[in-house]
C-alpha cells in the first residue's frame, strides 16, 4: 500500500523552497480530490456509525428515540443472551468452511483455466455468470431448488436411481450449513477465481521453466513458486472472504431463518433479531459494535501480515 | 468512455419517463365506475370523519394484500380522499415499522398482524380512537379480539381490518376412498388422528394430514384452539406468563407428535410457505386451514369445513387472527383517515367487498349475509368466529413468531425431539414466560 | 501446459453443468406449471403476466430499478474516481486513515446501519426518494470502488503522466487525458459492480422507500410472492428471479472482456 508517487520525483537537486511549494500544492491537490470521499464518509458512514455507537450505550425504545445513557446495560444483555455464544461459534464455523471452500475452489478453477484447453473461455464464463446475480436473488433461487415441493434435484436423482431416499437439504443443522455454503460457493467462486487468476498470470513463466529444469515435480512447483508469488492475491481473497462470511445474513435469512433449532443463527441474524423481533435497538447496536471490533482486529492482523510479506520480498 | 457518458442521459430519460408515469397514474376515476361501485353511497347519511381530497398512506402486510387492495380500490373510486397502499413483505413489517418509528415517519395507517398490536400499542405507535369507535352505530357488533388487542389502560387504539380464523378442512373424496363417512368430519382430536391414519393407508402421493415443522405461527394458529376447546389456557390474562405446560397442552402435543410419527405428516423444513398447497391439490386428507384461504381452494377439490376441536366431543374453538388497523401517532390527517377506517367497516364494504370475495366480515351482525348463505362452508366459518380467542401479549411476536424464539424450540422438541421431550416442555414454558414478561 | 485428456473434459463439463444448472432450472421452472401460481397447468407465461400486472405494473418498478442503479453508478464513480486518484498519486495528511476508514465500510453490517440512515435521510430531506436510496447504495460500494480505482490508477505508467505534464497539463488534465482512457476497464468494473449491487439490493429499499410507486424491482418481486398466511407463490418467485437476472446477465456478457481486464490491470497482481 506504499505506492505513493510524487510529482517532483527528481526534485532532490532543486532548490528546497521550490520543493516545499511543490509538496504543498501536491498535498492541496490530493486533499481536493479526496474531498468527495471524505464528505461521503462523514455523512453516510461515520455519522450513522456514531449513532449506532450512541444507541449501543443508551436506552432506545422504538418510538421517541434516546432516553439517556444506560452503559453498560446493552452490552451486558449480549453476555446474558443464550443466543450470542452459539451465534459466534456458528459464524466462525461457517466462516472457516466458506473460506476454505471458496478459496480452494477459486484456486482450483484458476489453475484449471490457466492450464488452458479449448473450453477455458466457456468454463470461465459459466463460473462467472452466477456472480452477476444478487445474493438475495441467488438465495431465493436456491430456496426453490432445495424445496421439497418444487425442487428438481431429488426427482432427478431418483429418476437416475442415484438415491433411494430424498436428500434433506435444510432439515438438519449440518446439512443446512453445507447446502447454504454450497450456494455461496456457487455464487462467489467465480469472483475469487478471477482474483487468483490475475495473480497466477502475473507469475513470470521463466520461473516455472527454471523449476522444471531443476527437476521439481508439480507439487514442489506449486508449493515453492505458485503459492509464495500468489501471496498478495491470496491475502486479499482471505480478507474479503472472512469479512464477508462473518457478516453473513441474506443467505441464512432466506434459506434457513436461523433454523433448524437456531443452529444456523449468524451474528448478523442475531442483530436483526434483536432490532426487529425483540425491538431492542440498544442491544442490536451493541452487538454490531462488538462485531465491528472483532472484524477490525481480524483485518488488522491480516493487513499487517500482508505488509510483513511485502517487506520480506 | 462512451458507455459511461451515456449513463446520465439514460438516467435523465428514465427520470422523465417515471415522473410522467406517476403523474398520469394519479387516480382519475370515471363517474360511471364510481356510481356502479357504490350505488347507495351518495344517498347514504354523512359518513364519519372528513372526505376532503387528502392523500392517506396505508401500510399493510403482503399476506393480506388481496383483500386490502380491493378495499382501497373501492374506497378510492368513491371518495375524494385517496389511499396510497404500500404492501410490505410479512417478515419485514417489524423492521420497516421500527425504522419509520425511529424517524417519526410512520404512515397514516398501519395494518398489521393482530398479534403485534399489544406491542405496537404499548410503544405508543397509535392514536387513541376510543370515542371515535364508540360513535359508530355498529360499535358493539365489531369483533372484539382485535380491539382488545389494541387496548391499553382502557383506551382503544385499533380496529379489526381483515379477519382470519383457523378451522379444520377435510377432503370428502379421500374420506370416501378411505371408507370414512364424508359427512362425518372429526369432532375430537382423537377422531382427527384416526381419520388421518385411515387416509394415510391409501398410499400413493396421498398423505393423512399436514404439519409444517418450521412454521411456529402456524402451530400457534392451529394447536391452541384444541387447548382452548377443552377449557385450557395458553397464557395468563395479561399475557405475561405462559401456561403451555399444562396437562391439556401436553395431551395436544402428544397427538401432534403421533401424527408426525404415524402419518409422515408434513415436512420438517416447511416454514409455512406451501403448507396448504397439498390440500389444494387434493393430496391431503384433512388439516388445519386458514379461513381466509378457503376461497383459493380450487373447485376440483371436494372439501368440507369443521371447527377445530379438543378431546371432548362437541368442544370447539378457533384462533381469531388476521390484521388489525390503527391510525398512527405520526398521522396529520386523523379525521380523513378515520373516514377511510369507518368506511371499511360499513355495511357496503363488509358485504359487497369482503363477504362477496369469500372473506369473513369483521362485524358479527353481518356474519350471515346474502353471499355467505350461498355456501354452507362459509357459514360454518363465520359461526365459529364467536367461539374464538385472540390471545393477547405485549411480547407475542418475540415469544411465538420469532423463528429463534422459545416456542419454536418447544414445538420442535414436541414434534421431533427425543423420547424425553416432555421434560423440555416445562423448561421452554419458563423460557416463554421470561420473554413474555420482559420489556 | 495444455492438458488434453478425458478427466479434464469430464471435470470441466461437470463444473459447467453445476454452475449453469440452477440458472437453467429457474428459467424452465418459471414457465412450467406450479401449484398455487398463476400457471397451474401446462407451460406458458402465466407467471410473467401476473408479475407484469402486479400493483403499479412491472414497467414502473423496472424503471425505478434502472434509475436507482444508474444513479448509484454515477455517484460511485463520481466519488471513487477522484478518491482513487488522490490515494494513488498524492501524498496528503491522513491519507492512510481516510483510506482505511473507506475500507471499514465493508465491516459494518448493513442491517445495523439502516435505522440511522433512515433518520439521516430524513434530516437532509432525501427521505423516501430514489436519490437518497442511491446515495446510500453508493456508500456501500465505496470500499470496492475506491480500492479498484486506486490499484488501477497506480498501474498507469509514470512515463505517460510525465509526458503530459511536460505538455503543460495540470493534475486534472492528467486525470482527464491520461488516466481516464488508461483505466477504462477498471471504470467499467466498478460501474458494473455498482449497477449489479444496486439492481439486486432488496433490504435497503425495503427500509428506505415507502412510496409504492418508487419501489425497485427486487422489492416488488419479494413482496408479490407472498400470499396469505406466509404461503409462497413459487411460480412468480422463479419468474421474478429470471426477470431480475436477465438484465444482469446481459450486461455481464456484454462487458465480460472489460471486466476481466479491469481485474488484470493494476496492483491486484502478484
Amino acid at each position: 500500500m506504499a505506492a505513493s508517487s510524487d510529482w517532483g520525483g527528481s526534485s532532490a537537486l532543486r532548490p528546497t523552497r521550490w520543493w516545499q511549494m511543490r509538496r504543498r500544492s501536491q498535498q492541496l491537490a490530493g486533499l481536493a480530490y479526496v474531498t468527495p470521499t471524505v464528505i461521503f464518509l462523514a455523512v453516510f458512514f461515520l455519522a450513522p456509525l456514531a449513532l449506532v455507537v450512541r444507541m449501543s450505550a443508551s436506552r432506545w425504545p422504538l418510538l421517541g428515540g434516546d432516553k439517556g445513557f444506560n452503559l453498560p446495560d446493552n452490552y451486558n444483555a449480549i453476555a446474558d443472551s443464550s443466543l450470542f455464544g452459539p451465534a459466534v461459534v456458528f459464524t466462525i464455523e461457517y466462516t472457516i468452511l466458506a473460506t476454505v471452500l471458496l478459496i480452494g475452489m477459486g484456486l482450483g478453477l484458476a489453475l484449471l483455466i490457466q492450464a488452458g484447453g479449448k473450453w477455458r473461455g466457456f468454463i470461465r464464463t459459466a463460473v462467472l455468470l452466477p456472480s452477476a446475480m444478487g445474493l438475495a436473488s441467488a438465495s431465493l433461487l436456491f430456496w426453490g431448488l432445495y424445496s421439497n415441493q418444487v425442487g428438481p434435484i431429488n426427482p432427478i436423482l431418483q429418476a437416475m436411481h442415484l438415491t433411494s431416499s430424498p436428500i434433506q437439504f435444510l432439515e438438519e443443522p449440518l446439512s443446512a450449513l453445507w447446502w447454504t455454503t454450497f450456494l455461496i460457493v456457487w455464487r462467489f467462486a467465480g469472483f475469487y477465481m478471477l482474483i487468483l487468476l490475475v495473480g497466477l498470470q502475473s507469475i513470470p513463466r521463466d520461473l516455472y521453466e527454471a523449476a522444471s529444469i531443476d527437476g521439481a515435480n508439480r507439487w514442489e512447483t506449486f508449493r515453492h513458486i505458485t503459492i509464495p508469488l500468489l501471496s498478495r492475491s491470496l491475502a486479499l481473497s482471505f480478507i474479503l472472504c472472512i469479512t464477508g462470511s462473518m457478516l453473513a445474513f441474506d443467505q441464512f435469512y432466506i434459506l434457513t431463518q436461523g433454523g433448524p433449532d437456531n443452529s444456523t443463527m449468524t451474528i448478523v441474524q442475531l442483530i436483526y433479531h434483536y432490532a426487529f423481533q425483540s425491538q431492542n435497538l440498544g442491544t442490536a447496536a451493541a452487538t454490531s459494535v462488538v462485531l465491528l471490533a472483532i472484524l477490525l482486529v481480524l483485518n488488522a492482523i491480516q493487513f499487517f501480515r500482508l505488509r510483513g510479506a511485502d517487506e520480506a520480498k | 468512455m462512451r458507455k459511461t457518458l451515456r449513463l446520465p442521459a439514460l438516467a435523465t430519460a428514465a427520470l422523465i419517463a417515471v415522473v410522467g408515469c406517476s403523474s398520469s397514474a394519479t387516480p382519475s376515476v370515471t363517474p360511471t365506475i364510481a356510481a356502479s361501485l357504490a350505488p347507495g353511497a351518495s344517498a347514504a347519511p354523512a359518513e364519519p370523519g372528513t372526505d376532503d381530497g387528502t392523500r392517506i398512506s396505508v401500510w399493510t402486510r403482503a399476506s393480506t394484500q388481496a383483500q386490502a387492495q380491493e378495499l382501497v380500490a373501492a374506497y378510492n373510486a368513491t371518495h375524494k380522499n385517496q389511499v396510497d397502499l404500500t404492501i410490505v413483505p410479512n417478515d419485514n413489517m417489524q423492521a420497516k415499522v421500527a425504522a419509520a418509528a425511529a424517524g417519526s415517519s410512520l404512515p397514516d395507517v398501519i395494518s398489521g398482524d393482530v398479534a403485534f398490536m399489544p406491542n405496537w400499542t404499548s410503544q405508543g405507535l397509535f392514536t387513541d380512537i376510543t370515542s371515535k369507535i364508540a360513535s359508530l352505530s355498529f360499535a358493539n357488533q365489531l369483533t372484539a379480539g382485535p380491539i382488545k388487542a389494541s387496548t391499553v389502560d382502557g383506551k382503544e387504539y385499533g380496529l379489526p381490518f381483515i379477519m382470519d380464523l383457523s378451522v379444520w378442512v377435510y377432503n370428502k373424496d379421500l374420506f370416501t376412498k378411505a371408507g370414512l363417512d364424508p359427512n362425518k368430519p372429526p369432532t375430537t382430536l382423537d377422531e382427527y388422528k384416526a381419520d388421518a391414519d385411515a387416509i394415510e393407508k391409501l398410499g400413493g402421493d396421498v398423505v393423512g394430514t399436514e404439519m409444517p415443522g418450521e412454521c411456529f405461527g402456524c402451530e400457534v394458529f392451529t394447536w391452541w384452539p384444541s387447548i382452548w376447546a377443552d377449557g385450557g389456557q395458553v397464557m395468563n390474562a395479561d399475557g405475561s406468563a405462559a401456561t403451555l405446560n399444562t396437562d391439556e397442552a401436553k395431551k395436544v402435543y402428544t397427538t401432534m407428535r403421533s401424527l408426525v410419527a404415524d402419518t409422515a405428516a408434513g415436512d420438517k423444513s416447511e416454514t409455512g410457505t406451501t403448507w396448504i398447497a397439498g390440500f389444494e391439490q387434493g393430496k391431503v386428507g384433512l388439516q388445519p386451514f386458514p379461513g381466509s384461504a378457503l376461497a383459493a381452494i380450487p373447485a376440483t377439490v371436494n372439501y368440507g369445513v369443521t371447527p377445530i376441536a379438543g378431546f371432548t366431543a362437541g368442544s370447539q374453538s378457533t384462533f381469531v387472527g388476521g390484521d388489525a388497523i390503527g391510525i398512527t401517532s405520526n398521522s396529520k390527517h386523523v379525521d380523513q383517515t378515520w373516514n377511510f377506517l369507518a368506511w371499511t367497516m360499513s355495511d357496503y364494504a363488509q358485504v359487497e367487498i369482503v363477504a362477496k370475495g369469500g372473506n369473513i366480515p369483521v362485524r358479527t351482525d353481518l356474519a350471515s349475509n346474502k353471499y355467505s348463505s350461498a355456501d354452507p362452508r362459509i357459514v360454518a366459518v363465520n359461526q365459529v368466529a364467536g367461539k374464538g380467542v385472540t390471545p393477547l401479549a405485549k411480547n407475542f411476536g418475540a415469544a411465538y413468531n420469532d423463528p429463534a424464539g422459545p416456542w419454536g424450540i418447544l414445538t420442535r422438541s414436541a414434534l421431533y425431539g427425543a423420547d424425553d421431550w416432555t421434560t423440555k416442555i416445562d423448561s421452554q414454558n419458563d423460557a416463554i414466560t421470561k420473554v413474555l414478561a420482559g420489556n | 501446459m495444455v492438458i488434453r485428456n478425458t478427466p479434464f473434459y469430464v471435470l470441466s463439463g461437470g463444473l459447467a453443468i453445476v454452475f449453469l444448472f440452477p440458472l437453467a432450472w429457474a428459467a424452465i421452472a418459471s414457465v412450467m406449471a406450479t401449484p398455487g401460481s398463476a400457471q397451474v397447468t401446462g407451460a406458458g407465461l402465466g407467471n410473467y403476466r401476473a408479475l407484469f400486472s402486479w400493483q403499479d405494473g412491472l414497467p414502473t418498478y423496472f424503471m425505478n430499478s434502472v434509475i436507482i442503479s444508474c444513479l448509484t453508478v454515477l455517484v460511485t464513480l463520481g466519488v471513487s474516481l477522484p478518491g482513487g486518484y488522490a490515494f494513488a498519486k498524492f501524498d496528503f495528511p491522513l491519507r492512510n486513515t481516510i483510506f482505511l476508514a473507506t475500507l471499514a465500510i465493508l465491516m459494518v453490517p448493513v442491517a445495523t446501519m439502516l435505522i440511522p440512515l433512515f433518520v439521516l435521510l430524513k434530516v437532509i430531506g432525501l427521505q423516501d426518494s430514489l436519490i437518497g436510496l442511491s446515495l446510500v447504495l453508493a456508500m456501500f460500494q465505496l470500499p470496492f470502488a475506491t480500492f479498484m480505482m486506486r490499484v488501477s490508477i497506480e498501474g498507469v505508467p509514470k512515463e505517460l503522466e510525465e509526458a503530459a505534464k511536460v505538455d503543460g497539463c495540470g493534475t486534472f488534465g492528467v486525470l482527464r487525458k491520461i488516466i481516464l482512457p488508461a483505466i477504462q476497464p477498471g471504470i467499467v468494473t466498478v460501474a458494473l459492480f455498482a449497477f449489479l449491487a444496486a439492481w439486486n439490493d432488496f433490504i435497503t429499499p425495503l427500509i428506505l422507500i415507502s412510496d409504492s410507486t418508487k419501489m425497485p424491482l427486487a422489492l416488488a418481486i419479494t413482496t408479490m410472492r407472498e400470499q396469505s398466511i406466509g404461503v409462497i407463490d413459487y411460480g412468480s418467485l422463479e419468474a421474478g428471479v429470471v426477470v431480475m437476472a436477465v438484465p444482469c446477465l446481459l450486461l455481464f456478457f456484454g462487458l465480460q472482456g472489460q471486466y476481466v481486464r479491469g481485474f488484470m490491470s493494476g496492483a491486484l497482481k502478484g
